[in-house]
């Protein structure tokens, strides 16, 4: 059932309970053949440049299109563990007033071990792999860093050209790369603790920030073309090209697979 | 964030360099009567040791009552080898070549910074002629995240980029 995403500031009571329960349910529930920690395993794993070469996930082409496919599933897994077709990952437009880190949604302590309500070890959450000795989630919301503005936001969306060589962290004029360091990196520098380190999928935080960064993709798509994801064709040393499989998803999972939401079930409103 | 960095921005002359040198030493001679068997003989950076290169970059001590340590590897393939410390667990380092955004809004650049599983979305900029503490900055910004808690065995696994 395509679902659309809404904004956190926009999201019923009811809705909020049915998402974060359904998180719960996954942690301790497989489904369709995924656990949640599966999540955090090929984050971890995708992270890195891996056997073939790649960097997948991260500091390349496909960090947009490889995240908007880990969000796909993350979305069909929570609705199949729930029962619940009509789940949905929110997203957080850390420009705006709403914060995702109240006790109705994400729990409201910010400022270390998440150690009551929701997402605490006593309400039925757990850290996994984590790089810090802790059992508790950790968050150090603006310890790091600032949240982006509406002005950094859209001096982000207004560069045309989706990504070039060398298709890593170092590209200057690169839609990708600088939504990838001054939103995405920062945000996840803004809430620090775990949504800082390797494994930041611990912290449900993580779906809601990449729910945003998917979103602002797809307005920039709705802008510069839907079909604009580069390199194109061929085998370009290292990266993912638009017509080539990113793991771990599989046969047919490229970037050209994902470059319209609408076949993959959802909108945003 | 911008204070700190523009209070770290030293342009190494040759004659600073041995001033930096003799005050890392000083800070480490200062530190070297506190026992330190309660570590690995492996999981030790003490640059005494007999045989061991050491570069007047590499530092012990004490921050937010936290120890860290630091070793410059000889060599290192832009210093993604360099070993620290917090306490006396490891953080595997590796390096990634990025863009970096002052914080007074100036034009961003390109450099190599150090990544870990703990600063993975916060490069910190290696030494070079723009920064010259790189992996002591490093260490204190593992430090401010860890609060009082302290690093696993999860963050000594090193990754490539």
């Amino acid at each position: 059932m395509a679902v659309v995403r809404k904004s956190i500031a926009a999201m019923t009571s009811a809705e909020k309970t049915a998402f974060v329960n359904a998180l719960r349910q996954f942690k301790n529930t497989p489904a369709n053949g995924r656990t949640y920690n599966w999540y955090i395993d090929q984050h971890i794993t995708y992270f890195a440049r891996t056997s073939d070469n790649i960097s997948h996930a991260h500091q390349s082409p496909s960090f947009l299109p490889w995240h908007r496919e880990y969000m796909r599933l993350l979305e069909l897994d929570l609705q199949t563990v729930s029962g619940n077709p009509a789940i949905f990952i929110p997203y957080w437009d850390w420009t705006g007033a709403a914060s995702p880190f109240t006790a109705d949604l994400l729990g409201a302590i910010t400022n270390g071990s998440v150690s009551s309500g929701n997402f605490s070890p006593s309400w039925g959450w757990s850290v996994y792999r984590s790089s810090i000795s802790t059992s508790f989630l950790q968050r150090r919301l603006g310890q790091n860093a600032t949240r982006p503005t509406a002005t950094t936001v859209n001096n982000v969306q207004s560069f045309t050209v989706y990504d070039q060589s060398p298709w890593n962290s170092s590209v200057s004029n690169s839609y990708r790369n600088r939504l990838e360091i001054e939103l995405h990196n920062r945000v996840h520098n803004y809430v620090g603790g775990h949504m800082g380190t390797r494994e930041a999928p611990n912290d449900p935080a993580f779906w809601l920030h990449h729910c945003n960064i998917d979103r602002l993709w797809w307005l920039w798509q709705n802008n510069r073309g839907i079909d604009t994801y580069v390199p194109r064709t061929g085998t370009t040393s290292g990266v993912i090209d638009n017509l080539e499989s990113m793991r771990p998803f599989g046969a047919g999972r490229t970037p050209s697979a994902v470059r319209d939401i609408n076949p993959l079930g959802y909108s945003y409103a | 964030m911008s204070d700190m960095k523009r209070r770290d921005v030293l342009r190494y002359s040759a004659a600073g360099a041995v001033t930096a040198a003799t005050a890392t030493l000083a800070g480490t001679q200062a530190l070297a009567g506190p026992d330190r068997s309660d570590l690995p003989e492996d999981r030790r950076t003490d640059r005494n040791k007999k045989g061991e290169p050491w570069d007047p970059r590499d530092f012990d001590e004490i921050y937010r009552g936290r120890r860290i340590r630091g070793r410059h590897v000889l060599g290192s393939l832009l210093r993604g080898q360099d070993e620290l410390f917090v306490g006396n667990k490891k953080l595997a380092l590796t390096t990634i070549s990025t863009l970096f955004f002052p914080a007074d809004g100036s034009a961003p650049y390109v450099a190599t910074g150090y990544i870990s599983a703990v600063n993975h979305y916060d490069p910190v900029e290696i030494d070079n002629d723009r920064r010259r503490d790189g992996l002591k900055r490093l260490g204190k910004k593992i430090v401010d995240i860890l609060g009082d808690l302290e690093l696993s065995d999860e963050s000594a696994k090193s990754h490539q980029h």
